[in-house]
Order: structure tokens, then C-alpha cells, then sequence
């Protein structure tokens, strides 16, 4: 266990320029300790992958990413056999000389992410991204490995773990999960964060953005979230939005710097132009307003 | 909630700042809830319980409950008129009194009509589109080599291929969105499409049932009760507003921000049940049909209304929705019915009207 408190994952994922609210420190600490993986929930973009990334970093563990995709299966998932190896080697071997025991062994075993994660070593955090992107079938069989940390192959046998792996689920909620694998995962629902934090959050991600443009821009975005956007942004596009303005060498926002690069802001086209049109110049002075009081 | 979780949270509580109550309440709450909308439940009741705050009862929705009458009281209404001499089965020689049922409108049907369609209406549900797979499955007329049976089968002949074994890709049934109209203006019609669609999220999976009046409530967990008496009683419990005033646009651009967000509607077949009355703006209609048909693979409209051969489109929020529906169908009787499910299984491209 590399963390003794939930203070001290604070700390560590701080180390990993991630900045998490205590919820999510929280669950994050407990997923550690009770060995239970983490279902993560939330809109896009306000850091999922990025706190799987960030926990692998602060525990020194190797990141081990499946990304899920409709008709992802056990092949592309978990492992494969060889083929080619195994038919070369039946041909140069001699004839009756192959048993299938031998053709279906570890040297022909072509190791995907999970059988990866079950197997390795040294620690490892299991990122399985977007999981509801995954179909049903694939979900039962994630079932066995997240109750009991082990695989199983019919040739093989069972592999089970030589050590648990840290796991982290996300999920975009594009369909219900599955209860039998909520149950077996801790959950946590990860909202977009305070203005203090996004704040932080700007100046942790674009170093030398200067302290007043990170307010502002932060102000901006949570002011863009109360209006009725078919995509609100997450904390990632603020992020790429500040180091857009700061690359552009902006002290401070304005109107038409507002206008010129909101695209990395609002990535919908009606969004962008009902912002544009309408709220922009009233949220531009709202934002500078909000900073300003948070200066003090 | 079983003992599993219980046990997670005692562990988890073991391992937290027992004094902090911040620690006390992210422990709880990650152990004990799994879904976004238990978030608020689990909140009153944690302040119920730790903070000794009174709590008020659950928010019920802001507009005011009418004690929904029982379904089956509400099936004939006053619009049955037009149809009645469909109903007089003497004249009809040849016909089967089946016959006619098939082609009479739900809104002139008696109770009694009605209950001896509703088998068929569940029958004709079970079709529905497919999409190809992008799992691969063993199959004697694929495309792709089946490399591990091959490898296995050569092996008893010295590694020469000498069985081929392929596999190709499947079909799947497309997912299925539909959203259904309860107001006031459908409501001859409302039992007989919520029975279609009960049957349709029985068939399998990959079904999804939305319904709106003023606004939009999912119901397909409702839905997915075997009994079909029972799921419509329980359907009929979440919605407040049967029979009310219509929101078209304000329903979609809810679906649209909620579960379009969520991608639900990507590659789905998108069907809405509605005779367009828009109490509101039309324009919102238009604007919302278009972000739906974007995102979705075929949008059907369907409106009872249509049954009628001098129908014309005149309600505003129909005109406006209609340069964005891949298909518009009636669906005012059993045979309008089968014809849905017949284009439901049918979808291959969109924009094909």
C-alpha cells in the first residue's frame, strides 16, 4: 500500500498534476485498500481516464489501458493464439510429433490488456475505458475477472493474479450497466469542479498562464455551463482553451479574443454560434467580474 | 441493497477519518450507491440520518398530479365517430370479425374489441431492425479465415490446411429509440402503442422507451415487466402527466442534451409516436428533429392522424418536424401497426422515404 491516508493520495495525484476533489480522493483510496475496482461516472471531459492516468503515475504502477468499443471480445480483450507461430511449428516439427497440449502453451499465447494485468508483477493499474461502449456479452465476462482478479482459458486453465491490480472503470452512460457488475465495483460520479478548483486546475496544467487569465478563463467556462448547451465543457476543454489563450501570449480575456478561439471551447456548431451571438460579451464581463473577486 | 455493499462500506468506514464527516459521507457514498440517480436518495437520507436534518418527501415534479384514471376506463373517447361503420361487422361479407378488428381504429374500439387485439399487437412488435455485427461468428459461407479452428484441425494432418474454416459477421438487432406522445391529443391511442412497445422491449434487448407530455420520463425499466397488465400500471405510476398539453420540442431537446449526450442515439433507429399538436414553439421542433436526425440512423415518425386518407399535415409542430423524418407512418390500427414492424425490421439506409 502506497498510501497510509487519503491525504497522502491528495498528495500524490497533486505529484501527477492531477488535482482531485476529496470525493474522489476518497474513492479512489478506498478502491486501493479494499482491492474493489472503481466504476467511474461522469459528462466527458471532466477527467475520468485522466485520474486512472494520474493514480498510475503517483503509485509508480504501469498503466494498463483497454479501450472498449462495440463488438470488442475476448480476442482483443483478454488473448489470442498465434496462429501463424503454431502452424509453422507443426510444419517443422515432426510429423505426429506435435501434441495440442504444446501447440496451445504459453509460447503461442498472444497477451492482451487484461491477461497483461492479470499476470504482471509489478503493480499495475487496469484503466478499462468506457465500458458502456462494450457490449453485454463482453460485460459478463469482465464479471469473473473483477470478482476473483482471474482468467480463464479453456487450453490453459486458469490464470489467476499474481497480484490484484489497481482497476478503474469509466463510463459515458451511454446504456445501463449491467447490476451484477455495478455490484462488484465501488462507484463514484464525478462532477465538473468549484471555480476555486478549476482555477487551480488551470494554473496546475498550463504552467506560466498568468494568475488573472486563469481566473477569467475558468469564470468563463462555469458561466458557459449554465447556459442550455447541447455540450457543456469539461475541464479538459478549459484546459486546452487556456493554453490556447496563453500560447497566444493573452494577459487578460476580451470579447474578440473570446470570439477567436472559443472553437477549442465549444466543439458544436449551433453552441458555438448561440454563444457567440448572444452571451458572449455579458459573459466576458461576468467572467472578469468573478475573477476579480476571486483575487481578493 | 445486499450485504456485499454493506460490508464494503463497514471496511471502507475502517479505513477513513471516522471524525471527519466529509470522509464518512465520500465513504458511504462510494460503497453504497452504483447509479447517478440514487446520488440525491442517498443524500437525504445521510442527512437524515447524520445530520439530524429533517428531510422533506421526494420531489414529485412540479406539475400537479392528477390522479390518473385506470387505462382501461380511457380507452373509447369521444373521436370514435368517424369509424364506426367499420365496426358494423354485418355488412362486411367474407370478413372475419379478426379482419376487421385488424383494420378498425384503436380510438373507435370498445374495451372488449380492444382486449382481443392485444395479443396480436404484441405479436406483431417482436420485429426489429438489425445492424451487422462487428463480432465475427463461425460460419460455413464467411469471408474470414477462422485461424484457431484451422489450427486446430490441421493439427491431426501435420499442419497442412486442408479444412477451411471461416467466419463472418453477424446480424445484430439496431438498437430502438421511441418516444411516445401521452398527451391529451393521443390519448386513444396511447394503450394500444404502450402495448406495441411493451412487447417491443420484451423481445430482447437494445430497446428503449421514452414517453412525453409536458415532459420526458423513461420508461423502459417500467416496460420490461413480463406482464403486460402490470407494466402499463406501473408505467402509469412515473407518468404524472397523461393526458395533459404537448411539449414536443422542449421533450426532444431533453432527450437530445440527456441521452443523445450519452450517444444513446448514434446508429439507433429513432421512432416518435406524436400527431404533432406543439402547444409551444414549433421552431424548437425543427431545430431538435434535426440535432435527433443527425445522430440517428433512421428517424420514423408515426401519428394516428394519419389513418384518416384526407389527412394533411397542418398541425404546426408536425410541418415543422417533417423535413427531418426519414418515414412517416400512421400506426392507428393493428394493420398500420404491422406495417411499422414490417419497416422496423426493414431499415437498411436512412433518408429513403
Amino acid at each position: 500500500m502506497a498510501f497510509a491516508t487519503i491525504g497522502e493520495l491528495e498528495e500524490g495525484l497533486r505529484g501527477a498534476a492531477y488535482l482531485p476533489e476529496r470525493g474522489l480522493a476518497t474513492a479512489l483510496y478506498l478502491s486501493l485498500v479494499l482491492e474493489k475496482p472503481l466504476l467511474l461516472e461522469g459528462e466527458a471531459g471532466v477527467g475520468k481516464t485522466e485520474a486512472a492516468k494520474a493514480l498510475a503515475t503517483s503509485t509508480s504502477a504501469r498503466l494498463i489501458r483497454l479501450q472498449c468499443y462495440e463488438g470488442l471480445d475476448v480476442a482483443h480483450a483478454v488473448y489470442e493464439w498465434n496462429y501463424s507461430r503454431q502452424l509453422l511449428h507443426i510444419r517443422a516439427a515432426q510429423e505426429g510429433t506435435v501434441s495440442e497440449q504444446e501447440l496451445f502453451g504459453p509460447d503461442f499465447l498472444i497477451r492482451r490488456p487484461l491477461l497483461e494485468a492479470i499476470e504482471s508483477t509489478e503493480p499495475v493499474v487496469l484503466l478499462i475505458d468506457e465500458i458502456d461502449r462494450a457490449d453485454d456479452e463482453f460485460e459478463a465476462f469482465l464479471l469473473e475477472m473483477l470478482s476473483d482478479f482471474q482468467i480463464t482459458i479453456p487450453e490453459v486453465g486458469t490464470i489467476a493474479a499474481r497480484r490484484r491490480p489497481a482497476v478503474v472503470l469509466t463510463s459515458n452512460r451511454t446504456r445501463e450497466l449491467h447490476d451484477a457488475l455495478k455490484r462488484r465495483c465501488l462507484f463514484h460520479w464525478i462532477g465538473h469542479p468549484t471555480l476555486e478548483r478549476e482555477i487551480e486546475i488551470v494554473a496546475l496544467r498550463v504552467p506560466g498562464i498568468p494568475a488573472r487569465l486563469a481566473s477569467q478563463a475558468a469564470a468563463f467556462v462555469q458561466g458557459l455551463r449554465r447556459l442550455e448547451l447541447a455540450k457543456p465543457p469539461g475541464v479538459a476543454e478549459t484546459i486546452d482553451w487556456a493554453q490556447a489563450l496563453s500560447a497566444l501570449g493573452r494577459q487578460e480575456l476580451d470579447a474578440r479574443t473570446v470570439e477567436e478561439t472559443l472553437g477549442s471551447v465549444l466543439k458544436y456548431h449551433e453552441d458555438f454560434a448561440a454563444v457567440r451571438d448572444q452571451a458572449l460579451v455579458a459573459l466576458v464581463e461576468e467572467a472578469r467580474t468573478v475573477a476579480a473577486a476571486v483575487a481578493l | 441493497m445486499g450485504p456485499g455493499r454493506i460490508s464494503d462500506a463497514l471496511s471502507g468506514l475502517d479505513r477513513v477519518e471516522i471524525k471527519s464527516p466529509d470522509d464518512v459521507y465520500w465513504a458511504l457514498r462510494t460503497t453504497l450507491v452504483s447509479r447517478a440517480e440514487d446520488l440525491e436518495t442517498f443524500d437525504r437520507a445521510f442527512a437524515a440520518w447524520f445530520l439530524r436534518s429533517p428531510t422533506r418527501p421526494p420531489y414529485r415534479g412540479a406539475y400537479p398530479v392528477d390522479k390518473p384514471a385506470r387505462l382501461s376506463e380511457r380507452t373509447r373517447t369521444d373521436r370514435g365517430g368517424q369509424d364506426d361503420r367499420l365496426g358494423d361487422e354485418t355488412t362486411e361479407v367474407g370478413w372475419s370479425a379478426h379482419e376487421i378488428l385488424r383494420r378498425k381504429d384503436f380510438a373507435a374500439m370498445t374495451a372488449e374489441e380492444f382486449a382481443h387485439l392485444s395479443k396480436a399487437i404484441s405479436e406483431v412488435a417482436a420485429a426489429r431492425p438489425v445492424r451487422r455485427s462487428r463480432r465475427l461468428r463461425p460460419h460455413p459461407r464467411g469471408r474470414r479465415l477462422d485461424l484457431r479452428r484451422l489450427a486446430r484441425r490441421s493439427l491431426a494432418r501435420g499442419g497442412d490446411p486442408i479444412e477451411r474454416t471461416f467466419r463472418r459477421r453477424i446480424d445484430v438487432p439496431r438498437k430502438l429509440v421511441v418516444l411516445c406522445d401521452v398527451s391529451g391529443s393521443m390519448e386513444a391511442y396511447t394503450r394500444a402503442l404502450l402495448l406495441f412497445l411493451h412487447a417491443a422491449v420484451g423481445s430482447g434487448r437494445r430497446v428503449e422507451v421514452f414517453v412525453f407530455g409536458t415532459r420526458l420520463i423513461r420508461l423502459t425499466e417500467e416496460l420490461k415487466n413480463r406482464d403486460p397488465e402490470q407494466a402499463l400500471a406501473s408505467a402509469a405510476e412515473r407518468v404524472v402527466d397523461w393526458a395533459s398539453g404537448t411539449r414536443i420540442g422542449a421533450s426532444l431537446r431533453t432527450f437530445n442534451d440527456v441521452w443523445g449526450r450519452r450517444a444513446l442515439t448514434r446508429g439507433a433507429a429513432v421512432v416518435i409516436v406524436s400527431d404533432g399538436w406543439e402547444r409551444e414553439d414549433p421552431a424548437l421542433v425543427a431545430r431538435e428533429m434535426a440535432r435527433l436526425q443527425r445522430a440517428a440512423f433512421a428517424t420514423v415518425w408515426v401519428n394516428p392522424l394519419k389513418g384518416n386518407p384526407d389527412y394533411q399535415p397542418l398541425a404546426q409542430g408536425m410541418r415543422a418536424a417533417l423535413p427531418y423524418v426519414d418515414r412517416f407512418v400512421a400506426g392507428h390500427n393493428l394493420v398500420s401497426l404491422e406495417e411499422l414492424a414490417g419497416l422496423l425490421a426493414g431499415i437498411e439506409r436512412r433518408h429513403a422515404a
